[in-house]
């Protein structure tokens, strides 16, 4: 740890950003295989690629948090050596995860690291009047900028995470996946922000798994695989089939496996799962009611904050609804769903995208990630755990889901954010539940993992389960849903059938509208 | 009803103040304790009353405001070490320097200030380089130091500094020690006034965040420590100062005690929660609660009383704390 950066020459030269042969190990895991790459001054830079490529540990190195192995290295002529250095030197970077101290204000927060250690960088008040300023600009909500973080929503934590990397000007800023809590209307204030940056000059590094919000913003774009670049794409070439085509080697293979599910069954006499009876799960909303058939498939969806997110806790058992009930299994009403151990008793099961905060044990082994949920119901002998078939359990599951890890002793936290998902929901499925609740699963997960973990849900869902799952990016609902609930003011406003699935007649819902063709006289 | 409203409205919602939360449970217990004084003990209010009280508590608040800083760097450091800390630089100052002959008051406060910080400065580069949790180091702190104050002395002997046999009497409020734990208190708040103080609360707050947005965390955990030290040798001054002597083992009750009145006083050994003032309130709570259960007749156990009644006065502190944050939290 002392001798950090030995190994890394600078190399001098003008504005531009130089990435020369750079590996990078995590013990046995290669995150990056001498890896090249040149940013110019002034241009937005896409860095595309499946879980576990290596974006994340190439932004990494690029600010400075993660020193490499091997390779040269020049950002405007230096060699960024720790996360202080590379704001000296201009490179500001918004991570992946929400930064926040949640007991510190929001002045504190924003202006995190901008002081020297015994020196101030500007005086307490008119920091405080540049925070309030700022969260303004973006949310067009006044916060008084004593407030403790803790009290504000994720979103305007996620504003001051790019607050924070927006105040000193920088000359390079790097986003990793820094929509992901953003809605679609916040976004695009992110996106102007970036355009201004970059007619001012600054260098601007994208690593996300959001193709389409990356065609609109990026003047290039360069590939990864297994952390190696395998392609670079600039101007007109910045398509999604360009990319999709590169990004990766499987997914010929896996559209060839993939089951094509007849979005014509009719459902109408299937029996009823789950029953959900007047319940309200938004304040100052309306109650509805709501129906979920074994082998139907239904996505959630709305703007930020328009009940979707209760709903799904709601359904889950995770928070009783403000009013009404929820029944599971047929209509007789007996199995009365009041908290979550109701809920894992009558077999629904919860599947959380915020795998950080609410799925992984990061200090435990990937084993024992997978079976801490199964121990007690299903391999349990007198208080004994029954070894052998938890074994056996496990490596189903890793062969069904093609999970990639090293020995399965290893920390949960070696695996890639993908393969940490598909751990989460190897457990959920060898639980053997009728009904799978799902929040936002692919945050943060790439369209080849994406594709693997829905033809196991339509696995799951042609044996007679029932999936019902949130997701914030509408292209997560073609060709798997069998309807799409849209919400709106805290209850459901569209109910939108496959065959109607756009993304026109989703968005315009969203934001809503029935009728696609106003809203697209509205863009223009 | 409407006085608590209104307090409500002011406390409880006012942001400037929500980071100083951690405040009102000492100062309501304060409140309490003093007015049952007033009418079982009104000596305590008396001059010598006054002085007495001052001596007996400025090492306890020092060793509070020596653990605080450690504590708000974060990763759960709370330095266990402090009692056999103070224990150590009594027992090195009288066998060392005074049974050498040398006394003069310069030479001594050099001395207990370097002796601290030589010692925290230590602790913090084991937690920083070889990165091992500070509970641990500070546990390993304290077997050796008790060890090593055995070794130098084997049961209380030897004598303060000359110039300093006065100052344990306590006859008068503005003694000597008075004015050693008015100045270490100013020098706390003009401490906490600092961009480096900010930089302690950052990385403690979210260690991670710190790094990643540029902070000198490594610094920051470095100089948590230092002051630290520094508190920690003047607490060990006034030790001295109270018991005149040299005492190897008396120290180490200082440990419990002074993480009792820090946590009492609300900072979390989490990181990034709480501050001086909380320890001084919480040292001076935990004085008076041994002062009103001693003006009652316990006889032989009034000291296990006094011990469990602590106890069950920090759980219940702590208990509303909870309650209180999550009431604010659904509002």
């Amino acid at each position: 740890m002392i001798n950090r950066g030995s190994q890394i020459k600078s190399i001098n030269t003008s504005n531009e950003i130089q990435v020369e042969n750079i590996s990078k190990k995590f013990g046995e895991t290669v995150a990056l295989n001498n890896c090249s790459i040149k940013i110019k001054q002034g241009e937005v830079h896409a860095i595309v690629g499946e879980n576990g490529s290596g974006k994340s540990t190439l932004a990494k190195i690029l600010s400075g948090v993660v020193i490499p192995d091997k390779g040269k290295l020049s950002i405007f002529g230096e060699t960024p050596r720790n996360p202080m250095h590379a704001r000296k030197i201009g490179v500001e970077m918004i991570f992946q995860e929400v930064l926040v101290a949640e007991n510190l204000s929001v002045v504190d927060n924003i202006f995190a690291g901008s002081d020297g250690l015994f020196f101030r960088s500007r005086s307490r008040n008119n920091a405080k009047k540049r925070s309030q300023e700022m969260l303004r600009h973006f949310t067009g909500i006044d916060i008084n900028p004593d407030t403790l973080v803790k009290n504000l929503s994720l979103s305007v934590k996620q504003w001051i995470v790019i607050s924070r990397s927006l105040i000193t000007s920088p000359r390079m800023l790097i986003l990793d996946e820094s929509s992901a809590s953003l809605d679609l209307d916040a976004t695009n204030r992110l996106h102007s922000e970036i355009r201004k940056l970059r007619n001012e000059g600054c260098s601007i590094l994208v690593v996300t798994h959001r193709i389409a919000e990356l065609i609109r913003i990026a003047d290039h774009a360069t590939i990864l695989r297994d952390g190696s670049v395998v392609g670079d794409l600039s101007g007109n070439e910045v398509t999604s089939k360009n990319i999709m085509q590169l990004i990766s080697s499987k997914s010929n293979k896996t559209e060839k496996f993939r089951i094509k599910k007849s979005t014509t069954l009719s459902n109408s006499n299937k029996e009823t799962v789950l029953l959900a009876e007047n319940i309200l799960v938004s304040k100052d909303s309306n109650s509805f009611n709501f129906k979920l058939k074994a082998g139907e498939i239904i996505g959630v969806t709305g703007l930020e904050g328009q009940g979707q997110a209760n709903f799904i806790n709601t359904i889950a058992g995770i928070k009783p609804p403000l009013s009404g009930d929820i029944f599971a299994g047929l209509s007789n009403k007996k199995n009365k769903i009041k908290n979550f151990s109701d809920a894992d008793k009558f077999g629904v099961a919860y599947v959380s995208g915020d795998r950080a905060n609410e799925g992984i044990f990061p200090n435990l082994s990937i084993f024992e990630n997978f079976s801490l949920a199964l121990y007690r119901i299903l391999f349990n002998q007198f208080g004994w755990i029954k070894m052998k078939p938890l074994k056996n359990s496990f490596n189903l599951e890793k062969k069904n889901l093609s999970i990639v890890m090293g020995r399965s002793s290893n920390r949960i936290t070696s695996l890639s954010g993908g393969n940490q998902q598909k751990i989460l929901i190897g457990r959920v499925l060898a639980t053997k539940p009728k009904i799978i609740v799902l929040n936002d699963p692919s945050r943060g997960v790439d369209a080849g993992t994406k594709r693997e973990l829905y033809s196991q849900f339509k696995n799951f869902v042609s044996a007679g389960g029932s999936i019902i799952y949130l997701s914030s990016e509408i292209e997560e609902f073609f060709d798997f849903a069998d309807r799409v609930i849209v919400f709106r003011a805290g209850c459901p406003f569209a109910n939108i059938t496959s065959e109607n699935i756009s993304e026109d007649v989703v968005l315009t819902a969203m934001f809503g509208n029935l009728d696609p063709s106003n809203i697209a006289n509205k863009e223009n | 009803m409407n006085f608590f409203s209104k307090f409500n409205q002011f406390y409880m919602h006012n942001p400037r103040l929500e980071r100083e939360r951690h405040l009102l449970v000492p100062i309501v217990l304060i409140i309490i304790l003093f007015t049952v004084i007033i009418f079982r003990a009104p000596h305590l209010f008396s001059s010598d009353g006054i002085g007495g009280a001052i001596i007996v508590i400025s090492p306890l608040i020092l060793a509070a405001l020596a653990l605080t800083p450690i504590a708000l760097v974060g990763r759960g450091g709370i330095d266990l070490s402090v009692g056999p800390l103070i224990g150590f630089i009594n027992v090195s100052l009288v066998a060392w320097l005074v049974g050498n002959g040398y006394t003069s008051p310069f030479l001594v406060v050099s001395y207990v200030l370097g002796a601290g910080i030589l010692y925290q400065v230590i602790v913090a580069a084991i937690i920083i380089y070889i990165r091992v949790s500070p509970i641990i180091v500070t546990l390993s702190g304290y077997l050796v130091l008790t060890g090593v104050n055995l070794t130098i002395m084997d049961r209380p002997s030897g004598f303060s500094p000359e110039w300093m046999y006065e100052w344990g009497y306590g006859a008068e409020i503005l003694s000597p020690i008075f004015f050693i734990l008015s100045g270490m208190i100013i020098i706390w708040f003009l401490f906490s006034r600092t961009v480096f103080y900010q930089q302690i609360l950052l990385t403690g707050a979210d260690e991670r965040m710190a790094f990643a947005s540029g902070v000198n965390t490594v610094a920051a955990r470095f100089g948590a420590h230092i002051m630290g030290g520094i508190f920690a040798g003047m607490a060990a001054l006034t030790y001295t100062a109270l018991i005149s002597s040299g005492d190897p083992t008396q120290g180490n009750t200082y440990t419990l005690a002074a993480i009792t009145a820090m946590i009492l006083g609300g900072t979390s050994p989490a990181g990034g929660i709480g501050g001086g003032l909380g320890s001084v309130l919480g040292s001076i709570n935990m004085y008076m609660i041994s002062y009103v259960l001693s003006s009652f007749n316990f006889g032989n156990v009034s000291g296990f009383v006094t011990q469990a009644s602590t106890g069950v006065i920090l759980a219940l502190s702590l208990l509303i704390n909870s309650l209180m944050n999550k009431k604010v939290e659904k509002l």
